[in-house]
């Protein structure tokens, strides 16, 4: 078997669709009912051997109980199962993976075929075996790739590193898709770089999803319109109900793109309200927002500043500089990039202070790094054109933000709880959304607009492509600031990882499905080893009781904190220390001091532990 | 909902259990086309039906995948567990959500624990064990299963109500001055009455206990016997109060007795004098086997020794001076043997009440005979199995020429005898042409048949020393019933004075009341001295009548299933190795220590703990003893000490700082074995 992920990290041995509709007379074989097998270089009588004995005593417990299996073990391995019509799922891990990651696993591979195909049994009338198999093959590699075993255990979302991003490009991005919303036939989006959310307006198991597109994309160049140069491209996908109506739920306006990103937790929000209304410079230059409403400048100028001031700003005061100017093919160098943007934070920050007539004034710094940024896209459409105005459209916009963030995001968190609140009462993993087949799916175009390894990618109405008039707003309206973005990730490292500290830690924030950990996302280390596994002990503890709260376990080798609350959950595992005790009952014992400590270190990841 | 099947690999049933809402299930799914059909073939013969092709797949998968199902759940949360002991295929279905994974995997070893402990060796040879649960007489099948789940329904009980059964140690009564009375009289007067009396028809009695409900007043052993593994011990008190079950409910202790029980806090906690131990038991075991012609005082010239011929007995409703076959294991000097028979007399002094008595009954050198001949023919069969021939296959001790010489005289011995010997004569013969003659295969794989066939022989051999009744026997094997009767009054009258506090004093062993001024805060513990297998915890008892410091009703079955819950999550973390676990869990904090010490208490350094697999052998001492396993683990690295293992259970609220949560765990901790480091048995 030649495989390309090592068998250590893969995150499934089998996996396989078998259709019983086919199989139904004595005479049948079982390979008619094999849709799909993982690993394809199976021998095909091992195939029919399990697909034939597994969905065979599957059916006979689900007779006997009435209800679908939903996992089953075998001694080596544990399999997820599903079980929906005559369709057998099946997706075997190796023991250590928790159940209900497994589980997880196997409902977003199920549910990213419906996403992009619709339903499975339409899609096996309509398409040919060998196209699915290569579908299935697709979503099954895109779940697998390159992700540690931490992450396989929360199947969270891959984000990009926002320690080493600037949070205004992370403001930007956000501000990229309010703008395309305000296009009636956008629905919502995400901007993704390089396979990692940026930022997104979807609900994590959406973007999830769509993020499997964009890597296909990626690679390969599909459907184009050859009016926008090749960059542009869009596909059919497949909304649930529920999902269509969480997407639809959200009023335009509403600024959702500020709560799934990173870093909005309700601890930080006193420096991050403050940092994103000083952060408003930069806003403008976003030059896309044509057509819209402005409401008097100082009108919307004055709540805010009255709030800057309350909220201290971070004491980020680097000495005033000459702006650099663009360098001569257009392109900037990042260093200049990174100077004029703090620039124009300090100078807004100041004239803040001195009141909103100077901040008029003041206005030259971000006027300058807008033109040139427009500049900087080789593409002058609008940017010129666009001039104060748009500008100080843009900063009064963000001026509004901070107090969306907080609403929307508060909003957003209840509402997202409020679901999770109403799982409990499904059978555990088998999550009432999750099961597509059973309600309609709704067929939506997704949109992608590619620069370069940054992706917009937009959850359209199906007419939105034949509204030559929509497409083109979307398309002009974003493409300045895209480029922006682009160069801006694009020059930001990925940051050495960090010196293994005295410390390891995990952070999973379950609302927005993100997971922070000062752990190499390489296998094999074998400090870590323990400490994944403890994790995924505890991770299993807690989704199994939903009233703990607190827990350290301790084996020979290492003492690890696990805390949890309705948001997140928090791992911590601290090194060296007199690990030589008796196990006997002692307060003096460091294993118990874990919680203290995790609470101090972990400050400054900007994780809060109360 | 719940079920317990064992099936064999056709798919025949072998036990069933089922509660009747399973029973309802069944029928509705499958007595749809076969209504008149009630009664127990037509269930059995449904429920056949319904599991068989689960059986039957996993079969194929173990042949074809040498992988087999451990368990199923469905969606609704129904769950299947499976396990296969060699040929027999056991299944355990809980749909009601009262029992976890965890629950019916020890629920599954215990069945098959009390099937040993009921068969012996005859459970080596599935297929013997095949004839053995399911007699071909219906009616006989119908006792003997309607045994075997009446037993299971007790353990079942138990564990759900009884913290000695839900962690899985033995909990005593904590009366230090009656306990040595006790001791003393069933040493002095009871047992050596017993032993010297000629109506004990070659029986000599080894261990004699007193129960308590289930709970132990005293205990002993004759010096010549071997100690009682905490593991029989449970199964037989688990068979005890099956004979005798006693009704919780039942029993209304007044307030007054509660009065005088509570006193019996902490500190007046100590033992007495420990009862001699297992020192002088050599002296029986160091008979030599060869040398010895079994003498078999019994006839039953039915018997066909034939394998296929092998008939169903007719065996009489026991009458109540019956002893009990039992097979328990023996350690001696030269190794441990499992499995070796002996009769067990439970005799009720009143309810609740019982004294039990097990005996060695005067064949049983055989049972080492044929323990040592099928181990010597298992190990040739797996080194032949593994591909090693020739010399190589036969090293080790003893010496397959040992073995052989042995196993003559062994048959030789069995000749005059009444047992039927001459199958195993003809096999053995066979055996040897083909091993030892010079012109003969000798030692390859195509033994490996031969080698299966032997142990089925002696497995034979031992079924009919030992688990056929000799119901026409002149003289029939057991004490007689005067000699019962005489102990019986003997202990009463011992007892008498005593018997209503007793009752009482096991409902309230030791209370929390006791503890609440040096802990505040603590709800509950339970503490277990794995060594010994002993465990101490203040009562939890949740009757309606009865009222404890947690209150009544819902408040103390709320802690009470905390308790319990507890219990099952730390086993859990530590059969993946983790060794100390605490959790702050709603209102509660929870802690759990294991640790081990040496004999003069010094507290030991934490070694690793071994990572064992979700489906393996649950965490306890009465069906698998984890511990005893885990002890000898730790103690490679401990050459030369006696290392003892300790667990510690605490409860208390959560408002509680962890700084003193945790000095109340270590004060807990040093405090209660104390004035108790000796042994119990």
């Amino acid at each position: 078997m030649a495989e390309l992920v090592p068998p250590d990290s893969r995150r499934c041995n089998y996996f396989f669709l078998y259709d019983g509709s086919k199989v139904k007379g004595e005479g049948d074989a079982t390979r008619e009912g094999i849709c799909y097998f993982y690993p394809e270089e199976t021998p095909l009588d091992k195939q029919e051997l399990l697909c034939g004995q597994l969905a065979g005593a599957g059916r006979c417990v689900s007779e006997l109980s009435a209800s679908p299996v939903r996992i089953l073990r075998l001694r080596c391995t544990k399999f997820a199962i599903r079980m929906k019509d005559d369709f057998f799922w099946a997706l075997g891990c190796s023991a250590e993976v928790p159940t209900i990651s497994a589980c997880e696993l196997l409902d977003q591979l199920i549910n990213l075929f419906c996403f992009y195909n619709g339903s499975v049994r339409q899609s096996y009338q309509l398409y040919s075996q060998e196209t699915l198999a290569a579908r299935w093959a697709q979503y099954l590699s895109h779940l697998q790739s390159g992700s540690s075993k931490l992450q396989h255990i929360f199947s969270c979302l891959r984000t990009i590193d926002s320690t080493n991003v600037d949070p205004l490009l992370l403001l930007k991005a956000a501000l990229i898709l309010q703008a395309c919303q305000r296009c009636p036939l956008v629905l919502a989006g995400c901007v993704l770089f390089r396979g990692r959310v940026v930022s997104t307006q979807m609900s994590p198991e959406l973007t999830m999803k769509v993020m499997v597109h964009e890597s296909e994309t990626y690679t390969k160049a599909p459907s184009t319109f050859s009016s926008f140069g090749g960059a542009v491209s869009s596909t059919t996908v497949f909304l649930t109900m529920p999902e269509l109506q969480y997407l639809q739920s959200a009023p335009v306006d509403k600024d959702f793109s500020s709560h799934p990103t990173p870093h909005k937790n309700t601890p930080q929000k006193k420096t991050r309200l403050s940092r994103t209304l000083s952060d408003t410079p930069s806003a403008e230059s976003e030059p896309s927002d044509t057509g819209s409403s402005q409401s008097p400048l100082k009108g919307s100028f004055s709540p805010a500043l009255s709030d800057s001031s309350v909220f201290s700003p971070d004491p980020l005061d680097p000495p005033p500089q000459p702006l650099q100017p663009p360098f001569p093919n257009g392109k900037h160098s990042p260093e200049a990039e990174e100077e004029a943007l703090e620039e124009s934070y300090y100078y807004r920050f100041h004239s803040n202070e001195g009141g909103v007539s100077r901040l008029h004034d003041e206005g030259d710094s971000p006027f300058e790094e807008n033109s040139y940024l427009n500049g900087g896209g080789g593409r002058g459409d609008g940017g010129a054109a666009c001039g104060a105005a748009f500008d100080f459209r843009g900063a009064e916009e963000s001026h509004h933000d901070p107090v969306f963030t907080k609403e929307a995001s508060g909003g957003g968190r209840e509402s997202v709880q409020g679901r999770q609140a109403e799982m409990p009462d499904a059978p555990p993993g088998s999550g009432a959304s999750d099961s597509p087949e059973e309600c309609p799916l709704v067929p939506m175009t997704l949109y992608l607009h590619r620069v370069n390894g940054l992706v917009l990618a937009l959850l359209v109405e199906p007419h939105f492509l034949s509204d030559t008039a929509s497409m083109e707003e979307v398309y002009h309206s974003s493409l300045a600031s895209l480029n922006g973005l682009e160069a801006h990730l694009r020059t930001i490292c990925p940051g050495a990882p960090d010196a293994p500290g005295p410390y390891i830690f995990a952070h999973f924030d379950c609302i927005q499905s993100t997971l922070t950990t000062n752990l190499s996302g390489r296998p094999g280390g074998a400090p870590e080893r323990p400490f994944v596994r403890a994790t995924s002990l505890l991770h299993s503890h807690f989704c199994n009781t939903e009233t703990l709260q607190e827990a350290i376990i301790r084996s020979a080798g290492a003492a690890v904190y696990g805390s949890r609350s309705v948001a997140q959950e928090t791992y911590f595992q601290q090194h060296g220390g007199s690990l030589r005790n008796s196990g006997v009952p002692n307060h003096q014992d460091s294993a118990f001091l874990l919680p203290s400590k995790a609470r101090h270190r972990l400050l400054k990841h900007g994780v809060n532990l109360l | 909902m719940k079920c317990l099947l064992i099936a064999s690999e056709s798919a025949e049933v072998l036990f069933q259990w089922t509660d009747t809402e399973f029973q309802q299930n069944v029928q509705e799914q499958y007595g749809a086309s076969q209504e008149e059909g009630h009664g127990l073939p037509a269930f059995e013969d449904s429920i056949s039906t319904l599991f068989a092709p689960i059986i039957i797949s996993c079969s194929t998968m173990v042949d074809r995948l040498s992988d087999s199902y451990t368990s199923f759940t469905t969606e609704n949360n129904h769950i299947y567990i499976l396990h296969q002991f060699d040929e027999c295929l056991y299944i355990a279905v809980n749909g009601d959500g009262e029992e976890g994974e965890g629950d019916l995997r020890r629920k599954i070893y215990v069945m098959k624990k009390m099937i040993e402990v009921m068969f012996g060796m005859v459970t080596l040879s599935s297929n013997l064990l095949r004839r053995e649960l399911r007699p071909q007489d219906t009616e006989q099948r119908a006792r003997l299963w309607k045994h075997l789940q009446s037993l299971l329904e007790t353990y079942s009980q138990l564990r759900e109500n009884d913290q000695s059964f839900l962690v899985e140690a033995v909990e005593r009564l904590i009366h230090p001055t009656l306990c040595e009375q006790c001791i003393e009289f069933l040493e002095r007067r009871l047992v050596q009455q017993l032993n010297g009396s000629v109506e004990r028809a070659g029986e000599e009695v080894l261990h004699a206990f007193i129960l308590i409900h289930t709970k132990l007043l005293a205990f002993y052993s004759s010096r010549n016997a071997s100690s009682l593994s905490t593991s029989d011990l449970l199964t037989l008190i688990i068979m005890a109060q099956n004979m005798y079950p006693s009704n919780i409910d039942l029993d209304d202790p007044h307030p007054e007795d509660v009065e005088s029980t509570s006193g019996s806090g902490p500190d007046s906690f100590y033992t007495p004098e420990p009862s001699p131990t297992d020192r002088d038991s050599s002296s029986s075991a160091d008979k030599p086997v060869r040398g010895s012609t079994p003498v078999f005082e019994f006839v039953d010239p039915d018997v066909q020794m034939a394998e296929d011929s092998l008939q169903a007995l007719e065996v009489p409703p026991p009458a109540p001076s019956t002893p009990r076959r039992v097979f328990l294991e023996v350690s001696l000097k030269d190794g441990l043997y499992p499995m070796m028979p002996h009769s067990m007399y439970c005799l009720p002094l009143w309810p609740g009440i019982s004294l039990v008595m097990l005996t060695k009954i005067p064949t049983s050198a055989v049972a080492m005979s044929v323990y040592m001949f099928l181990e010597a023919f298992a190990k040739l069969e797996k080194r032949l199995s593994e591909g090693q021939e020739g010399s190589a296959a036969t090293r080790g001790q003893p010496t397959i020429h040992d073995v052989r010489s042995k196993l003559d005289k062994f048959i030789k011995a069995l000749g005059p005898s009444e047992i039927q010997s001459a199958q195993l004569q003809n096999v053995w013969t066979e055996f040897k042409n083909r091993a030892f003659s010079r012109g003969g295969p000798g030692f390859n794989r195509d033994l490996i048949p031969w080698c299966k066939n032997m142990k089925t022989q002696l497995c034979g051999i031992y079924r009919q020393c030992f688990l056929i009744e000799s119901g026409k026997a002149d003289i029939p094997q057991r004490l007689s019933p005067s000699l019962q009767e005489r102990a019986q009054t003997m202990m009463q009258e011992k007892l008498m004075d005593w018997k209503d506090f007793l009752l009482v004093k096991s409902k309230r062993n030791i209370t929390m009341v006791s503890y609440l001024e040096d802990f505040p805060g603590l709800i509950h513990f339970i503490c277990v001295d794995r060594s010994t297998g002993q465990m101490i915890a203040p009562s939890l008892n949740i009757t309606e009548r009865n009222t404890s410091e947690l209150g009544k009703g819902p408040v103390a079955q709320f802690i009470k299933s905390k308790v319990w819950s507890l219990v099952s999550t730390t086993r859990r973390y530590l059969q993946k190795g983790y060794s100390t676990v605490t959790l702050r869990d709603g209102d509660f904090y929870f802690c759990y220590f294991l640790w081990f010490e040496n004999e003069t208490g010094y507290k030991l350094e934490a070694g690793d703990i071994p990572i064992l697999p979700d489906e393996s052998a649950p965490i306890g001492m009465l069906a698998w003893d984890y511990y005893r396993k885990l002890l000898r683990y730790y103690s490679k690295n401990h050459q030369g000490e006696v290392v003892k293992c300790y667990e510690l259970l605490t409860v208390h609220l959560g408002v509680i700082p962890t700084d003193i949560i945790l000095q109340h765990c270590r004060q807990l901790a040093s405090k209660l074995w104390e004035p108790s480091r000796n042994p119990l048995l």
